[in-house]
């Protein structure tokens, strides 16, 4: 359990306030080099329910992730009472990547879509979405590119991958990104950004927002599934009862990782509600199509989209 | 999300009329976006009918009092009006409204912009046709309408001036009649029908009140539903002729039927169970 110990003396030091760098892995080393510098006065952020320094969150994060990157289906399973799957496909169709149809008339096929499916992790809503475009839309262009803080995550996404017809094609391609500043994605490059169960994991979330607003091109479109606010009472009651204390001990019994789930449980208590949410994407410069967002199974989760104005 | 309504100016006289008259009419819809059964919205309304004294127009204004809850906006209007371009051979589908998006300078996947997709596209075409309609009369470009003098008459006229609108499409309205079938749909579909026929009613200078009002709206909904439905089962760009004598027929039908309804208990029961006939007659599946 390296990963377990890992994570408790991050969690300890967290505490403490105080950094110790050399003990955890870099996950995005070229942001922690400067934000160890600096001190007790800087920026706190929630990691759960524990106030961190910001500069704290990302790697605390990633300590959450790298324990929880093989048994991470399951903890999606119990999170979303088991129905994420169905959440995904249904997040997949409505998006309905790919081009049926030949961009010009003198094409015999279309370009295609540039997607960047950011905390993407196991791969899981990448492989969807090329399955949709490839098997729905008879596209064959459309390509994905899964970016993730965590290379815990991204290696557990590539050894999924080999069993899919994408490995090693130009459809399919991994990078190592903090959603938040990704210098390597040009302005205006990707028609459709995907977030799923990511975002409550970003220090900065609006800055995730004004990057997404970036790298989409104009007409492009920022869509993000994550858990939410349940808007029934006594459901809600429920569910809360369910995930702070069940999942965690299910957590511990299934992963041996009590920590890691119960910091999953709270982040999601911690996330804005939809209409704030909406109201952050709206602030990024996003148009809101219609409501703006969906609740999935009585909020549990939601989608939420924006659309890149022209210019 | 300002809600911007005005679409671009457009590129011909036709675009921008076809684009006036959108907007005219996403503003009358919108309202009816707002989700109100049918039946709530007319008892909304009875009050603005029962001043009799108004002239058409005066009257008009009030009955479609601007004050949107729900509109399209500027890139979604935008966008739909080029995808009506497509309907004539894609059909109200996806692909007609990516094709529009495409001439719209947007991205295939801005079609994200409309939630209801191809349903978003039945309902503009709806709302668009009926405010070319409305546009056509307010605008005095309806010559034979101001020929005849009887509101019967002028009713029929509006109602073949509407489905002339259909020539082009007609072939592809059994798909759209598919889609506002889905239970989630019908509420919205049906309410359009009555805003159709309030507004040719309206148009025509009809002044009745009490259960006169909704008995002619349902009648005139009833004649428009049944001919639309037997359009689409010509072949394209047949003879209107042959439409023009159902709607004939169907006149005669309903000035029978209107007599026989009086009294407020034997209205109820006619609504009831008419909601749903008028459904059936437009060829909605429920
Ligand atoms: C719950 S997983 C979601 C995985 C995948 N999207 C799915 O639903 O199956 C959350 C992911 O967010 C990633 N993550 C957290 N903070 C991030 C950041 N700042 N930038 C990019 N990815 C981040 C984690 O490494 C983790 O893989």
């Amino acid at each position: 359990m390296a990963s377990r110990s890992m994570w408790r003396s991050l969690h300890y030091s967290a505490k403490r306030r105080v950094v110790s760098p050399a003990q955890y892995r870099c996950f995005s080393c070229s942001l922690r080099a400067q934000d160890q510098g600096k001190t007790d006065s800087e920026k706190m952020t929630h990691f759960g329910f524990t106030n961190v320094p910001e500069s704290q969150k990302e790697s605390l994060v990633g300590a959450v992730f790298s324990s929880v990157a093989s048994s991470y289906d399951t903890m999606n399973d119990l999170m979303s009472l088991g129905i994420h799957r169905l959440w995904k496909d249904h997040f997949v169709r409505t998006l309905n990547p790919g081009s049926p149809l030949a961009r010009r008339h003198n094409e015999t096929e279309g370009q295609g879509w540039n997607i960047l499916d950011i905390a993407g992790g196991t791969g899981d809503v990448a492989f969807r979405m090329l399955d949709h475009a490839t098997n729905v839309n008879h596209d064959r262009q459309t390509r994905v590119t899964i970016a993730d803080i965590n290379p815990d995550m991204l290696a557990e996404g590539k050894k999924r991958s080999i069993a899919t017809p994408y490995y090693n094609t130009g459809r399919l391609s991994f990078m190592e990104a903090n959603a938040q500043t990704m210098p390597s994605i040009p302005d205006n490059s990707v028609d459709l950004y995907t977030v799923v169960f990511g975002i409550r994991n970003f220090t900065d979330k609006q800055a995730a927002l004004n990057e997404a607003f970036r790298v989409l091109k104009p007409g492009g479109v920022f869509a993000c599934m994550e858990f939410s606010k349940v808007n029934n009472d006594l459901f809600n009651a429920v569910y809360k009862r369910w995930s702070f204390s069940a999942i965690p001990l299910i957590g511990q019994v299934v992963a041996g990782d009590r920590d890691s789930y119960q910091y999953l449980v709270e982040s999601i208590e911690k996330f804005p509600s939809q209409e704030e949410f909406r109201a952050m994407i709206h602030k990024a410069g996003f148009m809101i199509p219609g409501r703006g967002y969906e609740d999935l199974t009585g909020g549990i989760a939601a989608i939420h989209k924006g659309v890149k104005p022209l210019a | 999300m300002g809600a911007v309504i005005l679409a671009r100016p457009g590129r011909s006289g036709v675009l921008s009329s076809l684009q006036k008259a959108a907007t005219a009419s996403s503003r009358t819809q919108c309202r009816q976006n707002h989700f109100h059964p049918p039946v709530q919205y007319r008892k909304q309304e009875l009050p603005f009918r029962a001043a009799p004294t108004r002239s058409c127009r005066l009257y008009h204004s009030q009955f479609h009092p601007r004050a949107p809850t729900h509109e399209y906006t500027n890139s979604q209007t935008t966008i739909l009006s080029a995808a009506l371009e497509h309907i004539p051979s894609h059909g109200f589908t996806l692909e007609a409204l990516t094709l529009g998006a495409r001439d719209a300078g947007f991205l295939d996947v801005s079609v994200q912009l409309l939630p209801r997709g191809e349903f978003d596209l039945i309902l503009f075409w709806l709302a668009s046709r009926r405010g070319l309609l409305r546009a056509k009369v307010e605008e005095n470009q309806f010559e034979s309408l101001r020929s005849v003098s009887s509101v019967e008459a002028k009713t029929k006229l509006l109602i073949l001036e509407r489905l002339k609108m259909n020539q082009d499409i007609a072939h592809k309205w059994q798909d759209a009649l598919a889609l506002m079938s889905l239970p989630s749909n019908i509420p919205l579909s049906l309410s359009e029908l009555h805003a159709l026929s309030s507004d040719i009613l309206t148009l025509a200078g009809d002044s009745a009140v009490d259960t006169a009002w909704y008995t002619n709206r349902l009648g005139v909904a009833a004649v428009y539903a049944s001919a639309e439905l037997v359009m689409t089962s010509q072949k394209p760009h047949a003879d209107f002729a042959a439409i023009e004598a159902f709607v004939q027929r169907r006149f005669e039908d309903r000035t029978a039927l209107a007599e026989k309804i009086t009294g407020f208990k034997q209205y109820l029961g006619f609504v009831g169970s008419t909601a749903i006939g008028l459904g059936r007659s437009w060829g909605l599946k429920i």
